[in-house]
């Protein structure tokens, strides 16, 4: 993995009154598959700077260098069909088919019509759209997100090593986005392109980006990882921009995973009510997990639901909704904690069988570090 | 869903045979008929002479008009356009039978011959061409700007914009730049023959000067069967030309 794109002191001033720095004496490298977001306030220079790359916008001074080549020095055509760039309002060509959209591009470089065929048919597999039931519908006929998916597929047809993305789900409705923003980097863990991602909503940037780069009034404020800008705002504005919750929007870097305790206090739902005071006698909990013979969760013991007439675990089992999947984010464990009893809260794989337990004190080790 | 689509058909069909059976009663009650087989010759020369006024002009104006409509879109020409875009205004406001006479009176000052087919022709082309420019021009200008920033983002030249995106999508405005610009050439076409261009007009004025109403049909009924089925292709080759993801109301067609 080395460096896929790198600018150094790229500078943009629009001619005019006061010659005012839209960006300025900006420099950051960018590793082979890793997606930089792009943020701050409105007027920042942060979508000059991405148009600056596949040239949309002329570069006044510094140099842009992708895989090793200079850009001013390629021709603009032949850069452009090499980057994917995908825009907040999506821009479908009305008269074309979807097929004939995510086309385009491979169209443009000449490719045999069959690799183009199937080219279409992966990527609309990849974003989740059945390619039988919409290669041939026409942009009009889908919703915005279904919409920006095909806009997403489109700038990937081409097989680009770097996207450029202007604000891609910012005219989607919260709910739609994230989906949508989780669908996407599901795509990115197979595709692995290098991205530069446009927004002004800096939960987005913190949940897509491996960096940040915050701008302000043209200049570089920080770039860093989403943890490095969360634990250690550069200064007071960097602070104020990411939110006095940094703390909590933390919580969405990690999975429960890396937080829970292994080893919880599990006990078998066949054992007898005898072997299970022994355990409560032994740890310091007022409840245990009850488990089947798989190791599956089956429910939780409350020690003070134990009665005299109670003879097996089983009987005492209430089944729980206070559990989650280990690779949930720590926000929503936090989230599913508070709202259960217990105090801690099951973590489980995929099949449900037990793998650990997270209390908030958990939580509070892994923010620390 | 069967029922359905025969009572459509039917109520396409029940106004187009009233219709022609109508001009066929008016055909035969004033002898329309017995004049035009008398003159069977003469008919074809007409009919040849009309086709030749309403095609001719017809394609010099839909190239002359996309062409032009589409050099105002772009960017060198953003001064000219507004321009020629008044040029073209004032132009369509003018009468046709305005434009004829003004052709007449104008073409003999350079040295042309006022009287005959060609003026006929150039008047016919100078008046059909305006709405399609216009058309053209406000049709390609209102092609999302985000479509065409997408399509350069991604490297489409200028030309391929052009060609794949501007005008494919502004088609349907200027499909109806071209619709009205045959109705024009169409309804002005028999006034052809009043600066001696030829056409079904002879037929129709010659008709009204000897008070002939039997030779007027025969000029009028081929001229309005005309402009029928010259409707009726422009509505075929609509459909079949725009992109079905542009189409915004469905076209009627017989």
């Amino acid at each position: 993995m080395g460096t896929m794109l790198s600018l150094q002191k790229v500078t943009k001033i629009y001619p005019g009154a006061g010659h005012i720095k839209a960006v300025n004496e900006l420099s950051f490298d960018l590793e082979e598959g890793e997606i930089c977001t792009v943020v701050g306030p409105s007027g920042c220079g942060k979508t000059t700077a991405m148009k600056m790359i596949n040239r949309l916008i002329s570069i006044t001074s510094g140099k842009i260098i992708i895989d090793g080549k200079d850009i001013s020095r390629l021709n603009t055509i032949e850069l452009r069909r090499s980057i994917g760039y995908v825009i907040q309002n999506i821009g479908l060509f009305p008269n074309m088919t979807i097929g004939e959209n995510i086309a385009i591009i491979p169209k443009l470089l000449k490719w045999d019509k069959a690799k183009i065929d199937e080219k279409v048919q992966r990527l609309l597999e990849i974003v989740n759209l059945d390619p039988d039931e919409f290669r041939d519908r026409y942009p009009k006929e889908l919703s915005g997100g279904q919409q920006q998916r095909i806009g997403v597929a489109r700038a990937m047809a081409g097989d680009p090593p770097i996207m450029l993305m202007d604000e891609p789900f910012g005219a989607i409705d919260p709910i739609n986005r994230d989906h949508l923003q989780n669908e996407f980097l599901k795509v990115q863990e197979k595709v692995k392109k290098t991205i530069i991602f446009v927004t002004h909503d800096i939960n987005e940037a913190i949940k897509m980006g491996n960096k940040i780069c915050l701008l302000k009034d043209g200049h570089l404020v920080q770039f860093a990882s989403p943890e490095e800008i969360l634990t250690h705002p550069k200064n007071d504005f960097v602070a104020d921009f990411v939110g006095g919750d940094r703390t909590l929007k933390r919580l969405n870097l990690f999975t429960i995973k890396r937080a829970m305790k292994d080893n919880p206090p599990t006990i078998h739902q066949d054992e007898t009510i005898e072997t299970a005071q022994n355990m409560f006698a032994k740890i310091n909990s007022r409840y245990l997990i009850a488990v089947d013979g798989e190791g599956v969760l089956t429910g939780i013991i409350d020690k003070q639901g134990i009665t005299d007439k109670v003879t097996h675990v089983k009987d005492v089992v209430s089944p729980t909704e206070a559990w989650l999947i280990a690779h949930a984010s720590l926000k929503d464990g936090l989230s599913e904690i508070f709202t259960h009893d217990y105090g801690f809260l099951v973590v489980v794989d995929d099949t449900k069988k037990v793998l650990g337990w997270l209390h908030t004190e958990d939580i509070k080790e892994t923010l620390k570090g | 869903m069967t029922l359905r689509i025969w009572f459509q058909l039917v109520k396409k069909l029940v106004p187009l045979f009233l219709t022609i059976l109508f001009i066929s009663w008016l055909y035969n009650y004033y002898g329309a008929w017995d004049y035009t087989i008398k003159n069977i010759p003469e008919f074809f020369r007409l009919i040849v002479e009309h086709f030749t006024l309403v095609i001719i002009s017809m394609v010099c104006a839909v190239l002359v008009g996309v062409t032009l409509g589409t050099m105002m879109t772009r960017k060198s020409m953003e001064n000219a356009s507004s321009t020629i875009m008044t040029v073209v205004n004032v132009w369509q406001s003018i009468p046709s039978l305005a434009v004829l006479a003004l052709a007449y009176g104008f073409l003999p000052l350079i040295g042309l011959s006022g009287i005959g087919m060609t003026p006929a022709l150039i008047a016919l082309f100078l008046h059909a061409v305006a709405p399609i420019v216009r058309n053209t021009y406000s049709g390609i200008d209102a092609v999302s700007k985000d479509v065409i920033e997408a399509a350069t983002g991604m490297g489409m030249t200028k030309r391929q914009i052009l060609f794949q995106i501007e005008l494919p999508n502004a088609l349907p405005v200027i499909a109806g730049g071209v619709r009205t610009a045959t109705a024009i050439i169409v309804g002005t076409a028999p006034l052809a023959f009043l600066i001696g261009g030829g056409g079904l007009g002879f037929w129709i004025f010659t008709g009204i000067d000897l008070v002939d109403t039997g030779i007027m049909i025969a000029g009028a009924v081929p001229v309005a069967l005309i402009a029928m089925l010259f409707d009726f292709c422009l509505a075929r080759s609509e459909k079949f030309f725009i992109s079905r993801g542009v189409q915004t109301i469905e076209v009627e067609t017989v």
